[in-house]
């Protein structure tokens, strides 16, 4: 089977789709699939071992103001109709990487199918409107959306005060566009079963067209490493100025809970990140709480086996990666049963309470901190669960499997 | 001189001569007699011609004013999750502003429209103008920042 794996940022540094890139494309090659793969920048790591890569340009400024635009960039601007639209668009504050990336992919696959043919597009949420045309091309074409941006607008929205941030927020998320075009795309797939009522409900795409798939992530990286580990460390890892991940909720529990109990950020803090910083300040918790900022991978596989509870106390997840990383290294959770949660932490690996409940929170945490032994059968029950369930050759080969389907369902369909 | 600063001064030259002839073009030579009155009646042009230039700049303007309407109308309709308790509570009155933007788009809409019905010089002047400002002042601005930024970077093209 010959796949094409489109994505408008490849690197696996910059953000979801290039670690779904670089992961998913390695085990379909190890599954004999032969991968192409298209790329904005930043691009990918090298991937050439087992892909072939098109890298198409983009011009990467959003949020960069003109003046201090790097000047080999400036240069570019007004080089291609496409970099041009890229700057005017992110000048009124429109996010445009994917429509720009999905014009570019359609061109450059105009010409690359001249001398091969690819047996399906797999597109990873660009969801441009070229995509649409793409279509001409007679290859069927599948996008993996984790969860409609509708879950991140909201949230934006939610903490923006007066007309101007709201404005931009409502610019920059493309969902005419991405609502036009999903209900076109032969085949959606998504990391959570209630992903599909979340994608009706955010673009009206019919459910028989989507397909669950569980994300995938490294179990050989995130491994225990068998350092000791201490008491009454919990742990958060995730962006702090997302509201989604209900932080206030997890910082109210931890003023119900004793003072010796401390919790890790992994995140920026000040000055870089305020807002959390700010609600640990008026809440008085400075002493028990830290941030980490950045760390490297192995740094973050320490952290999630010293530590020794997990928490996510978010509000809607479209997958939940950290319960998972950590779960991977034997670490207990203690999550809220909001978005794909539920779906990815069962009762044997962690314990699941209900959102925006601090209380709940607090008696969970308490109740784990309490029983070793629990956290141990925990742990060792989310080894397990991780390996069997979110590893990228088990994620790998359910794709295979849509593909196949969408394949078959295509060609009766002509 | 390096070839892109080249580049940046004439994108800077042709973006700023392009947008005075349009002014001059649009609001002295059309407007010499005052506003009301030109020297060419739009009600004697044929038709289709007529149409074919007042159906895409007609809808070019309606769409940013529909953006315009959209944003407002999602403000003020969108129902989101209670801000968390840790914002500060602000006056917000967004919701008034983005009413008064909705109302103004809707009006600025009706009149485009109406305007283009009568076949009004300016109902279709104004918006091309507008447009065609916003793009060579993007021009002009790369331009700009092209010549006043001083490059870290060989320029010996390596």
């Amino acid at each position: 089977m010959k796949v094409l794996l489109c994505g408008y940022r490849g690197n696996p540094y910059s953000g979801g789709q290039g670690i779904y890139i670089y992961n998913l494309s390695r085990e379909l090659a190890k599954l004999g699939v032969e991968v192409d793969v298209m790329v904005g920048p930043p691009y990918p790591d090298p991937l050439e071992e087992w892909a072939n890569v098109y890298k198409l340009e983009n011009l990467n400024i959003w949020a960069i103001k003109s003046k201090d635009i790097p000047v080999e960039k400036l240069k570019r601007v007004l080089a291609t109709p496409w970099n041009f639209a890229d700057y005017l668009l992110t000048r009124l504050h429109i996010f445009p990487e994917m429509e720009t990336f999905s014009f570019r992919a359609f061109f450059a696959l105009k010409e690359i199918l001249k001398r091969k043919r690819y047996d399906i597009i797999h597109d990873i949420q660009s969801l441009g409107w070229a995509t649409v045309p793409m279509k001409g091309y007679g290859i069927p074409i599948v996008t993996t959306v984790h969860h409609p941006l509708t879950k991140d607008r909201e949230a934006d929205l939610a903490g923006n005060r007066g007309l101007w941030d709201k404005t931009t927020t409502i610019l920059f998320y493309p969902l005419i566009m991405q609502g036009f075009v999903i209900r076109r795309i032969d085949r959606v797939i998504t990391s959570f079963t209630e992903g599909v009522d979340e994608l009706w409900k955010a673009f009206r795409v019919k459910k028989k067209n989507v397909s669950v798939v569980f994300n995938g992530m490294d179990v050989d990286m995130f491994r225990n490493t068998g350092e000791k580990r201490e008491e009454n460390a919990l742990l958060f890892v995730g962006n702090t100025e997302d509201s989604k991940k209900g932080l206030i909720y997890l910082f109210e529990a931890m003023k119900m809970l004793p003072d010796h109990i401390t919790l890790t950020i992994v995140d920026d803090g000040p000055p870089k990140k305020l807002t959390a910083a700010d609600m640990i300040k008026k809440m008085g918790l400075e002493r028990r709480i830290k941030f980490t900022g950045k760390l490297t991978y192995e740094q973050l596989v320490s952290m999630y086996s010293r530590k020794t509870i997990l928490i996510m106390s978010s509000l809607f997840e479209g997958f939940g990666l950290p319960a998972v990383e950590a779960m991977s290294c034997k670490t207990p959770v203690v999550v809220t049963t909001a978005g794909s949660l539920k779906e990815v932490v069962t009762p044997d690996c962690g314990i699941l309470v209900p959102p925006k409940d601090p209380a709940a929170l607090k008696d969970a945490i308490l109740r784990l901190l309490a029983d070793k032994k629990l956290r141990k059968k925990m742990g060792e029950n989310g080894r397990k669960r991780a390996v069997e369930n979110f590893s990228w050759p088990v994620a790998a080969k359910n794709t295979l499997e849509v593909y196949r389907d969408v394949i078959e369902e295509y060609g009766r369909g002509r | 001189m390096p070839r892109a600063k080249i580049w940046g001064i004439l994108a800077v030259i042709v973006s700023a001569g392009l947008f005075a002839f349009s002014v001059y073009a649009v609001f002295f030579i059309a407007g010499n007699d005052g506003l009301n009155t030109l020297p060419v009646d739009l009600g004697e042009i044929n038709t289709l011609t007529y149409f074919s230039v007042a159906v895409p700049v007609t809808a070019g303007a309606l769409f940013v004013l529909g953006t315009g309407f959209w944003i407002g109308w999602v403000i003020l309709s969108i129902k989101v999750v209670p801000p968390m308790p840790e914002i500060v509570e602000k006056k917000d009155n967004s919701k008034i502003k983005a009413l008064l933007l909705c109302i103004s788009t809707a009006l600025l809409a009706a009149a485009l429209v109406y305007g283009v019905y009568v076949r009004s010089f300016w109902a279709l002047a104004i918006p091309a103008f507008v447009i065609s400002a916003v793009v060579l002042g993007a021009v002009f601005w790369v331009g700009l920042a092209i010549i006043t930024t001083r490059s870290t970077l060989p320029t010996d093209g390596k």
